[in-house]
């Protein structure tokens, strides 16, 4: 279990900080693929961290909206994974990357339609199936829309959650940045997720370019998307909430003070959930 | 599958990996580029964080029109980026562009054999005991291993001298102007290392690799194979190199 806690994205260059300073992180997250090795140093390390802190496995080329299914040899990598660091959280990407053995390594948008929904549901289902457990789907940024979807964005999400039986990780930048590049109003999408289905949330730094905001990873949360989580966490109530950053990846302290502001939020959350519980 | 999602996917990849034309249009339409260069700068990312002296060697731009179309040739074919770049030696080897360096195909083996080591399965210890028990006439039968994390390399050019001159804090300048090298790439704790053998313990070590048994890997000793196999073996186990052996069936 992860408490409604603050965490931060494990990145190599932060290991020896982490472990000499221990912060006090209510988990850390990995991305999967690093640690897909059959031995050698990245897995040696895990292990170190698992006996400090809950981890959350975060994939990002399973591929959950192929058409085509999702690759075995991949999942047969997570399995070993999951069940191996047995991690309080597991996660993919609401979206798809790879078609007939080619792959774009990218998170690629899927058409908001019926044919789409039906095979990420039954991608999502195949892959709880052979974890022995529930997974997390992140909403994910996108800079183009197909022009024969049949759903609005927050609809598609909400739907697959509900028919796969999976969790969210609602990506709150994520929602923010879809809402300038396309044009929608991100309170209205929060009032279409189901607050009981979502796991985890997830902030991060994005930057304009052009006219078009991008999903870096590589800055602070902007004070917008503050506003947005507090928007969120108000609905949902607190949540296992990370911060990540995946490049220029700064100075430990940098990401520790990101979490911290994420926790004063939590911490707000849990007080107003209280009083209105008392 | 013939669905309409199957074959927008396949359409969509056409248009990020080969560049094709992408209909129906989306919106806006200028976000097709986008996603192609992300893509590409990713894939290309990729494959030099596994072969990062060979683009020290070439430069960034000669590096990434090689990529390009080492990659339109050979696609990545796995969610798992640390997969890609297979094949990226061989295709440099036969690369117009860089036939005046003609030992650019093998630094780049040499990177692949580091990359793979990096990822391999450690080794359990060498179970002595086990050794122990095969009867002393059928240790030439006996057919040794090499640790997971064990890559050979050998190649005409001084690879591991301009590898090794081209590492963070080097001045690309290689100590020698000559090969052969005969290159075992092992690891050191986690980290790997590349180190050069004698002719001899490298085909001693290629045999084994080959799980030929002891007595024909000793082969490779010639006429010192009296002198040098026991040597050979011994220190090989010692340090690691040969992890493991399978005991010939004594029904036979």
């Amino acid at each position: 279990m992860v408490d409604d806690g603050a965490g931060i994205g494990l990145r190599a260059a932060h290991y020896r900080a982490i472990l000499e300073r221990g912060p006090a992180l209510a988990f850390l997250e990995v991305h999967a693929e690093n640690f897909f090795a059959e031995g050698g140093q990245a897995l040696a390390w895990l292990e170190r961290f698992r006996e400090r802190y809950p981890l959350s496995v975060h994939g990002v080329g399973l591929s959950l909206g192929s058409a085509e299914g999702v690759e075995e040899l991949h999942l047969a990598k997570l399995e070993r994974l999951v069940r191996r660091f047995e991690p309080a959280l597991v996660s993919e990407h609401l979206s798809w990357s790879a078609a007939g053995g080619r792959h774009a390594n990218e998170l690629l948008p899927l058409p908001f339609t019926r044919e789409a929904l039906a095979a990420a549901v039954a991608n999502i289902q195949h892959v709880q199936e052979r974890l022995g457990r529930p997974i997390l789907v992140e909403n994910v940024s996108t800079y183009l829309r197909f022009g024969d979807g049949e759903m609005a964005e927050p609809e598609f999400v909400a739907e697959v959650v509900r028919r796969a039986g999976c969790g969210l990780l609602l990506d709150v930048n994520n929602i923010h940045v879809n809402a300038r590049n396309h044009g929608f109003d991100a309170l209205a999408y929060l009032d279409a997720i189901d607050p009981q289905t979502v796991g985890e949330i997830h902030l991060a730094g994005h930057e304009a370019v052009g006219a078009r905001l991008v999903d870096t990873h590589g800055t602070r949360v902007a004070p917008e998307v503050w506003d947005l989580y507090a928007a969120t966490l108000a609905r949902l109530g607190p949540r296992p909430t990370l911060v990540e950053w995946d490049i220029d990846i700064p100075e430990l302290d940098v990401l520790l003070d990101e979490a911290a502001i994420a926790a004063r939020h939590l911490d707000a959350a849990a007080h107003r959930r209280a009083r209105s519980v008392a | 599958m013939s669905t309409a999602l199957a074959a927008l996917q396949r359409r969509f990849l056409d248009a990020m990996l080969e560049d094709a034309p992408f209909t129906p249009e989306v919106a806006p339409p200028d976000a097709l580029d986008v996603y192609r260069a992300s893509v590409a700068a990713n894939l290309r990312a990729a494959l030099a964080s596994a072969y990062p002296v060979t683009q020290r060697l070439v430069g960034e731009a000669f590096f990434a029109e090689a990529a390009r179309q080492h990659l339109r040739a050979v696609p990545s074919a796995s969610g798992d980026l640390h997969q890609l770049g297979h094949g990226f030696a061989a295709f440099l080897a036969g690369y117009e562009p860089a036939r005046t360096l003609p030992w650019l195909g093998d630094v780049a083996r040499l990177e692949w054999a580091v990359h793979e080591s990096h990822f391999a399965a450690d080794a359990l210890p060498f179970d002595f005991a086990a050794l122990a028990r095969v009867p002393a006439g059928s240790h030439g039968d006996i057919r040794f291993a090499l640790a997971p994390a064990v890559r050979l390399v050998r190649s005409e050019w001084p690879v591991l001298a301009i590898w090794e001159a081209n590492q963070p804090g080097r001045d690309g300048t290689p100590d020698r102007d000559a090969g052969p090298d005969f290159i075992v790439v092992e690891r050191d704790g986690f980290a790997p290392r590349a180190r050069r053998v004698d002719r001899d313990t490298w085909r001693f070590l290629e045999a084994l690799a080959r799980s030929a048994t002891l007595a024909d890997a000793g082969l490779a000793f010639g006429d010192a194979m009296e002198e040098r196999l026991a040597d050979a073996l011994s220190q090989g186990i010692a340090s690691g190199l040969v992890a493991s052996f399978a005991a010939p069936d004594p029904g036979t």
